[in-house]
């Protein structure tokens, strides 16, 4: 895919990153999922629906003029979209890009769906999920050591 | 590093062999030599609900072993009534003993309070999750009672849903080779599949509601307790109730070496007068419970044999 396609439609960037082949349709549920990133709050950010993409037909795709991304934003981002692409941008370059895969470990990023789970009653303490099964998107709570699906889990976000 | 017993699921193979062999041992050391391999070492019970049954085994394995203990069987009048974290009470009382016993109603206590311990930490019990203890001495009661294993079949009976102690013992079971089992419940409480995929090796196994058909096919008959809140509906315990209940004339057709165990405490599923047959194992196995808490204890503090 060349450079010219990809600005069609949203400025080009000069430093960040860009969040590339997100399935159309979805980018708006990404864009909201970015939001919920205090760490991002200042940075500028920018939404292309539609785009075209040679690999998917259409696309959605997201730039984000920030110097790093948070380690809890991307294991956010890939227990929840994974598939998409994270590309580096250095002057205005792509110098770097990964396929994101469902995580192996998602650390005190989500609250236990488990009500009785000791992470929802003890102050303080750390949440942490280990994927048991990539295919079906299976993880175990290290703690009450419950499975929950990737859909469960992506919806209990602990700040 | 030290070494907590938190999981069945965290313990290898080995790690469970090592546990019954050492067990064994323990019971063949003369007395005098037994209460010796703590002397001087002092263990936190710490039990934030009570379990007075599981508490005094682990007390009696402690003291047997010459060791003291200390703690609580309930919070109420503790600091932890007072709103105190659990961190904060496994940091105090560490400063005191060298390992810790901890049951508590939430899942996953025990392994928050093995992170923030330097000391030994021993599960008796996190809510619905775990009670590896109570695994390790129904794998050593089998491991006495029949010389092995490897092979037996074995039927697990009445509230194979709900109860924590079957899902762990299927777990922990899978792991021998060509271990048979028998699974015999209600409709309503049949073992939750997730339980059977959980397992290292595919699980031999059949279904079926007829406690009849286990006690003459298997080597051990496995009760569990059926408690009625478990039914939506009243009619349907009322209906199933005394079709789990093992008494002297359902043994009629047994095996001579079929063995009947119990992680008690039972009320109605077992009938007294099973207890003086030679069927009866539950007693016994209260016994082994001592002697396996005496292998964790003695490991993992320290005081080998
Ligand atoms: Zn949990």
């Amino acid at each position: 895919m060349s450079p010219a396609e990809k600005v069609l439609l949203i400025p080009k960037i000069e430093n960040g990153f860009v969040i590339d082949h997100i399935p159309t349709g979805t980018g708006i549920r990404i864009l909201n999922l970015v939001r919920q990133h205090r760490e991002l709050d200042t940075v500028v950010i920018t939404l292309g629906l539609h785009c075209t993409s040679r690999r998917l037909g259409r696309k959605d795709l997201i730039k984000i003029q920030a110097a790093e991304l948070p380690r809890r934003f991307l294991q956010h981002l890939s227990l929840v979209s994974p598939g998409v692409t994270v590309k580096r941008v250095r002057d205005f370059r792509v110098a770097e890009k990964v396929v994101l895969e469902a995580p192996e470990l998602i650390d005190d990023l989500l609250g236990c769906p488990n009500p009785n789970c000791i992470t929802n009653h003890e102050r303080g303490s750390g949440t942490c999920f280990h994927l048991v099964d990539r295919e079906t998107r299976t993880f175990r709570c290290n703690y009450c050591e419950r499975h929950f699906g990737q859909a469960e889990l992506g919806t209990t976000l602990k700040f | 590093m030290k070494r907590d017993l938190i999981s069945v699921e965290d313990l290898s193979p080995a790690q469970i062999r090592e546990f019954i062999d050492l067990a064994g041992r323990i019971e063949a050391l003369p007395a005098a030599g037994r209460c010796r391999l703590l002397e001087g070492r002092l263990l936190g019970v710490l039990f934030y609900e009570p379990s007075t049954r599981t508490r005094l085994s682990f007390e009696a394995a402690m003291l047997r072993l010459g060791g003291r203990t200390i703690g609580f069987s309930e919070v109420a009048g503790t600091s932890v009534a007072k709103g105190e974290s659990l961190a904060d009470t496994i940091r105090t009382v560490e400063q005191y003993c060298d390992a810790i016993v901890i049951r508590h109603p939430r899942e996953g206590a025990a392994r928050l309070a093995a992170e923030v311990s330097r000391l030994p930490v021993i599960n008796a019990g996190d809510g619905a999750n775990q009670h590896p203890t109570q695994t390790l001495l129904d794998l050593y009661t089998l491991q006495h009672l029949f010389g092995r294993i490897d092979g037996l079949r074995i039927a697990l009976v009445g509230d194979l849903k709900y109860s924590r102690t079957v899902h762990s013992l299927v777990h922990a079971l899978a792991r021998f080779a060509g271990v048979e089992f028998l699974f015999v419940s209600p409709e309503s409480l049949r073992l939750p599949e997730y339980v059977r995929d959980a397992a290292e090796r595919p699980v031999a196994a059949r279904e079926t509601t007829s406690l009849d058909e286990a006690v003459r096919t298997c080597d051990v008959v496995y009760m569990t307790r059926i408690q009625r809140e478990r039914f939506p509906d009243p009619l349907e315990y009322e209906k199933v109730k005394d079709s789990y209940r093992l008494d002297r004339a359902a043994l009629a057709n047994a095996p001579a070496h079929l063995r009947v165990m119990h992680p008690l405490p039972r009320v109605t599923e077992i009938a007294p007068d099973v207890d003086a047959t030679p069927h009866a194992a539950y007693f016994a196995q209260v016994g082994y419970g001592l002697a396996m808490r005496q292998a964790i204890l003695s490991l993992l503090l320290g005081g080998l044999p």
